[in-house]
């Protein structure tokens, strides 16, 4: 009997003893959907999770290494910084000096400040205040109007550049351009709007797009510059090895600092790869974790089908000896039953992935970016099929081993 | 030559006692013939006709069809035979409950391994020639006992079997329709082919041109019926 002709032969009896018993094949079917529906939702959500991360992360340049006072990282350790020196503005102005082939040094520095435009407030706004040399350490750019330059940063001058969910929900619809935003206690004139930059909020990230650019001038006269710590993003030249650099970077720190040999860092580097590696540690963890919860219910599911495949042979006794009576082998009582169980796992996987869909709207819509993709897709169905071939193989072995006098005398 | 049996023993095992069911039972059976097995329960007819039927193997001895000794066989080749070389017809029709007539009659090509274009051929051919042709698409409880044991022989049939095994195949009908479907045999036996009653009906038996009484495992008498000679 050639294979595969034997395969669709058998796939046509599984489905028409499915049809027979309906009701039932539903019933069995539901824990497969909701096991499918489970695994496919946890690999969408940390799917999203991840994408909607790394879109945001992706506007830190990959060649920019960040100073930083602390890693952005701190593993339960956090103590250890407590006592270390805010990176000042002049020390800013210090290492651009002594980093000659730096593209850009660009000290940042931010607070928190109500906005207010007409009768609309929002409270605990980023206030950011840094210099023109922003558009060269970030991908970000204005999609409206334009980003401060060295004249408006030199002359302090008393301008800002809103996030686009800032645009959206205190302007409603109006131009912000030229328009007066109160930052605290201050006017500034709003002369640009930055595209928008996707949400690190899901995390507890910063929200990149609910904060305001200053010139740090202003901010630092404004806001108060005393004690403040700064960051300093450092863009590396092009071509040189960003590992390299760091070193180079950390070397003139250390001189800024005058720290003798013996002495560790008093300060971090930071950069968007160890970002990354930190947030991909984490997500493989959820997702394995996440996993393992929702596979136990598609294993639940198994056991289900499992079960209702030992009644479906017992119940078909009969049947088996009159096909082996008539000429069916092992191999084909096996298939027979095999596919039966694949297809029951099937049909319940597919339902599941289409309830998925369903449960990646609502996610996209209330919580991030989410959608089901292609090799999810596959992976479930592939897995329906594993659990169905798995679930299935000791009722169908049974089935195929039956001796064929004692079948046909069942009753 | 269509089978035939040399010194076949059949020993079960019960509660740790051997149960001799066949004790050497030994025949031939020419091709065209027309045979009636009978004997009281317990004389091993049962079990004679799951040997020749290649549902089962003897403890000891051979069993040859069209010359082939399946009597060490495994489960897969006697499959195979079953599938090529028996048609089986069973007093309880045995036909699959859910499939409609043509599928019932087609499984045996199925298992065969035809292809679809060449069941259908025959398939058709098999139920025609039971007078069956305007019920395919019916399932076997919308028709009578007389039109399933019919649909049985189309099955039996489909394969172009060496041997028609037919165990009580009147036992669940009224004399009438047992009356027809002996009628059936009779007509097939004529066509040229080899049949094998299972009966304890002297009625059914009579049709036969041969008769093997057995009697405690053992041939009793083998005899061509006067009438028949």
């Amino acid at each position: 009997m050639s294979s595969l002709h034997g395969t669709f032969e058998a796939a046509r009896i599984a489905l028409a003893a499915l049809r027979a018993n309906t009701a039932r094949g539903v019933l069995t079917t539901l824990g497969i959907i909701i096991g499918i529906l489970a695994v496919v939702t946890t690999m969408t959500a940390a799917n999203g999770l991840s994408n909607s991360f790394k879109e945001s992360a992706s506007v830190i340049g990959a060649d920019v290494l960040f100073v930083s006072r602390t890693p952005w990282i701190v593993m339960g350790r956090f103590f250890q910084f407590r006592n270390r020196p805010n990176l000042t503005l002049k020390e800013a102005e210090k290492l651009e000096r002594q980093l000659h082939s730096a593209i850009a040094v660009n000290p940042s520095s931010e607070t928190q400040r109500p906005v207010k435009f007409g009768n609309e407030t929002r409270d605990n706004i980023r206030i950011i205040g840094t210099t023109h040399k922003q558009m060269l350490v970030s991908s970000a750019v204005p999609e409206q109007g334009r980003f401060f330059n060295a004249y408006d940063v030199q002359a302090k001058r008393r301008v800002c550049v809103i996030g686009k969910t800032i645009h959206e929900q205190l302007f409603e619809g109006l131009d912000p351009i030229n328009k007066n935003l109160k930052v605290g206690r201050y006017d500034f004139q709003v002369i640009g709007v930055m595209e928008k930059q996707g949400s690190a909020g899901t995390f507890g990230g910063p929200d990149f797009d609910s904060q305001v650019f200053v010139p740090v001038t202003t901010f630092v006269k404004l806001f108060g510059g005393f004690n403040r710590n700064f960051d300093f993003a450092v863009k590396a030249p092009a071509g040189a090895s960003l590992e390299d650099y760091e070193f180079e970077v950390i070397g003139e720190m250390r001189k800024i600092r005058r720290l003798h040999p013996n002495q560790e860092d008093d300060f971090a580097i930071n950069k968007m790869e160890s970002l990354l590696d930190a947030f991909n540690n984490v997500m493989r963890v959820v997702l394995l974790v996440g996993l393992a919860i929702t596979g136990i219910s598609l294993f639940v599911g198994g056991v289900g089908v499992m079960n209702i495949m030992f009644v479906s042979v017992t119940e078909r006794t009969k049947e088996i000896g009159i096909r082996k009576a008539i000429g069916a082998k092992r191999r084909a009582i096996l298939t027979q039953f095999l596919l039966e169980s694949s297809v029951i796992c099937l049909a319940g996987g597919a339902i599941g992935i289409a309830l998925s869909f369903a449960a990646a709207e609502a996610i996209d819509r209330l919580l991030m970016p989410a959608s089901v993709s292609l090799p999810i897709v596959g992976v479930a169905l592939g897995v329906s099929v594993l659990v169905g071939i798995v679930a299935g193989f000791i009722p169908a072995w049974r089935a195929s081993r039956l001796n064929p006098i004692d079948a046909l005398r069942y009753e | 030559m269509a089978l035939e049996l040399r010194d076949v023993n059949k020993t079960y095992e019960m509660n740790h006692v051997g149960v001799h069911a066949l004790r050497g039972v030994s025949f031939l059976l020419a091709e065209n013939e027309y045979v009636a097995i009978m004997g009281p329960s317990g004389s091993g007819k049962s079990t004679l006709m799951n040997i020749i039927g290649c549902l089962d193997v003897p403890s000891s001895g051979q069993y040859l069809i069209d010359g082939q000794d399946v009597s060490t066989f495994g489960e897969d080749r006697l499959a195979e035979v079953r599938n090529s070389k028996i048609g089986f017809v069973f007093q309880t029709f045995n036909l699959l409950p859910r499939a409609d007539i043509f599928h019932n009659v087609e499984l045996p090509l199925i298992y065969r391994g035809l292809r679809p274009a060449r069941r259908r051929e025959l398939a058709m051919a098999a139920i025609e020639s039971v007078g069956l042709a305007d019920r395919i698409k019916h399932k076997p409880n919308e028709l009578s006992g007389g039109q399933r044991q019919r649909v049985a022989i189309a099955r039996a049939l489909v394969n172009d079997p060496s041997i028609i095994l037919a165990d009580e195949p009147t036992g669940n009908l009224d004399t009438a329709t047992g009356a027809e479907i002996m009628a059936i045999f009779d007509e097939l036996q004529a066509k040229g082919n080899s049949i094998l009653l299972v009966t304890h009906e002297e009625d059914v038996a009579r049709h036969a041109h041969r008769v093997i009484r057995l009697r405690d495992g053992l041939v009793e008498s083998d005899a061509v019926r006067r009438e028949a000679a």
